[in-house]
């Protein structure tokens, strides 16, 4: 793949964002090349969620820029910004848990203007990577375990066919068994059909093993940048976020 | 979840009995403490504005023993239905035959809703009881739309009904405009009333929310109780006209409906009418809340319902789908409205008041939020159970908060807690209740 020559899908240039006072984001660059998987790792209240959020438009960026395919994003009203097919699954799942899980999936696809056939093609690729869906179909989401709820926030998101896919701590509160898989159906996703994917983890080791490139934040900056590999060798990235609690 | 309660040993896992009396005299305790000066000493200014009290010991004794005894009653009847968050109360069989009499109930009520007019034609205060039930069954269904689907808390709903009810009345009286021309602008009036209202509201929810629509509410009363040279401030409209049947006047007049069909003209043929006319409404308010439940807009109602923040990630304009959500439960409510104008010939901001709005809501809560036929069973039930307690006077409200705070603590969430899924795979698959509870993994 040649990642590295592509113009990039998502382009973050300066991006300033605050909470009334308290700076969140103090000017983060961040490039997204299609069909690659990058990882934002980072400490908790580092800002990673904020960035993701702010992409979305909530909260807004003070200052910078947010381009996604070559277009301005950076003002764009946040149901539109779904429309242009930026997919995100949000920290803690936010699946709707009173309805269905077959309800949940539609739902991801109903702001889009899908068709009744990608409708359908939509969830045949949802149930084949996460089959247990398709057993759960009729259950309220509120009944489904923690892995599944995860497995259907992603698949909600998927509904809508988006060209980048954003997915914030898909392995947060999850069984090390279960993270994985999550972690193989991120990867064929974006083998298969070449999805770009930007996740954020507090899993380091996982996150970088999956994705191409990494960014580390810190303190609402990006202080390190390079490939997967190369970031997990780095020894300041193994004592901070690999082997936290030896070295303190 | 811990396996349910075998029925035929109830009280295997109860407390003893020793635990039992230990918490009914401490009932007793608070109850005599409370009750020794609000009931044990009565005080009363004397003839030459002294302060006289004497005791009241026996009544203090009775209280006291009837707070033991009942506690008592409590604890036994809570340990013959088992506990009340875990276990099911009733066996499964039972489950299963409820669960069919559930398919059945819907069409055997619509069945009978049609025949009411043929079984009761001579009961005229039944037929007043059954329009009277079933304005009510379409408030209950347009208010579900907004706090019921959309989960957005309104306390003045009244105020479209109110929209509904003057805009046929002003309508008709000034402009001598028929009740079906009016029909779809009192719709329309109050659906822009709920736009109205829906702006400002827009970023509030839960209590904050309740409270604006509250004061929504207060205020179209407290206008139409003062724009008097409008809506003729408490002394109402009079003389709304009646409905007609698309301009054939129910009256015993040469061209009424009576002499055209060559038959003897009754008063209760206007009544009939009327109970078709607000089943009929009432119906299509069922049949397009249900066809929007299936569409994107009504999914988009219970997806904001649930989760506010995953709905803008999702691409969902949250600012039209609560707007839509206020305009069609609002659009219903108008409906309602003129119906009620032209029912009555009379109206004023007297039936208009909060009371209505609380009524309406504890209806749809009742009935189980967001199931169509719970707001019928609690329509019949509160409407009717309000006629049926008509002979126990004043107590009739208090049975009335009794049975309420007992139904909330049986079923927490209404009559019918069992939501419909909207979107199936191939079939309509029945699903154990065991799976759809919440708050499980």
């Amino acid at each position: 793949m040649s990642a590295t020559s592509a113009t990039p899908l998502l382009a973050i240039r300066g991006l300033r964002a605050a909470y009334g006072k308290i700076e969140a984001l103090k000017g983060v660059d961040l490039d997204i090349k299609p069909g690659e998987i990058v990882a934002l790792i980072g400490a908790n209240g580092a800002g990673k969620s904020t960035l993701m959020m702010t992409i979305f438009g909530r909260p807004r960026a003070k200052s910078g820029q947010i381009e996604f395919d070559g277009r301005d994003i950076t003002g764009v009203p946040t149901h539109e910004i779904a429309r242009l097919r930026i997919a995100q699954s949000p920290e803690g799942r936010r699946i709707f848990p009173r309805m269905s899980v077959a309800e949940n999936l539609q739902m991801g696809a109903d702001a889009t203007d899908c068709s009744e056939s990608d409708r359908a093609a939509g969830l045949e690729r949802v149930f084949t990577l996460f089959p247990r869906l398709k057993e759960r179909i009729a259950q309220r989401g509120g009944t489904l375990s923690g892995g599944e709820q995860q497995m259907l926030a992603i698949g909600r998101a998927l509904m809508s066919r988006p060209r980048l896919l954003m997915l914030d701590e898909p392995s947060l509160g999850l069984a090390p068994l279960i993270a994985r898989q999550i972690f193989d159906a991120i990867r064929t996703l974006n083998r298969q059909d070449g999805l770009t994917v930007l996740i954020v983890e507090q899993n380091a080791n996982h996150a970088l093993k999956l994705a191409h490139r990494g960014y580390v934040m810190v303190n609402g900056l990006i202080t390190l940048s390079g490939t997967g590999s190369e970031l997990l060798q780095r020894p300041e990235i193994r004592a901070a976020y690999l082997e936290g609690g030896r070295h303190g | 979840m811990s396996a349910p309660l075998p029925a035929s040993a109830p009280a295997s896992r109860a407390p003893g009995a020793a635990l039992i009396f230990k918490n009914a005299a401490i009932s007793a305790l608070v109850a005599l403490v409370l009750f020794s000066l609000m009931i044990g000493v009565r005080t009363e200014a004397g003839p030459d504005g002294q302060l006289t009290y004497w005791t009241r010991f026996g009544e203090l004794a009775t209280v006291v023993a009837l707070v033991f005894g009942g506690s008592i009653i409590v604890e036994l009847l809570r340990q013959w239905w088992g506990p009340a968050s875990e276990t099911k109360i009733i066996p499964p069989s039972v489950q299963n035959g409820l669960a069919v009499a559930g398919r059945w109930i819907g069409p055997v009520l619509l069945v009978f809703a049609i025949l009411i007019p043929v079984i009761f034609y001579n009961e005229r205060y039944l037929l007043d009881l059954s329009i009277l039930v079933l304005t009510y069954v379409m408030l209950g269904w347009g208010l579900n739309v907004v706090v019921g689907l959309a989960g957005l808390l309104d306390l003045g709903y009244v105020a479209f009904y109110a929209v509904g009810a003057y805009s046929y009345a002003l309508l008709a009286t000034n402009f001598g405009l028929s009740f079906w021309i009016c029909l779809p602008l009192a719709g329309i009036l109050a659906a822009f009333c709920g736009v109205l209202l829906g702006f400002p509201v827009l970023r509030l929810r839960g209590d904050y929310l309740a409270i604006v629509t509250l004061a929504f509410g207060e205020i179209i009363r407290l206008v139409l109780i003062n724009w008097q040279s409008l809506t003729g401030g408490p002394n109402g409209v009079t003389g709304i006209p009646r409905p007609t049947l698309f301009g054939i006047p129910l009256t015993p007049a040469d061209d009424g409906l009576a002499a055209l069909l060559r038959i003897e003209f009754s008063p209760t043929h206007r009544i009939v009418f009327l109970f078709y006319l607000i089943l009929a409404l009432a119906l299509i308010t069922n049949w397009v809340t249900i066809r929007l439940r299936r569409l994107p807009i009504g999914r988009a109602w219970e997806a904001l319902r649930e989760d506010e923040v995953a709905c803008r990630a999702l691409g969902i304009n949250t600012t039209t789908t609560k707007l839509t959500a206020f305009a069609t439960g609002a659009m219903f409510g108008g409906f309602a409205g003129a119906f009620f104008a032209t029912r009555q010939g009379f109206i004023s901001p007297e039936s208009f008041t909060f009371h209505e709005s609380a009524l309406v809501l504890a209806i749809v809560v009742l009935g189980g939020m967001g199931s169509q036929l719970g707001v019928v069973l609690a329509a019949i039930a509160m409407i009717g159970g309000f006629e049926l307690f008509r002979g126990l006077d004043q107590y009739r409200m208090l049975v009335f908060g009794l049975a309420m705070v007992l139904l909330m603590i049986w079923r927490p969430r209404g009559l019918i807690g069992h939501r419909a899924p909207t979107v199936f795979l191939e079939k309509n698959q029945a699903i154990s209740s065991d799976l759809v509870k919440e708050g499980h993994g």
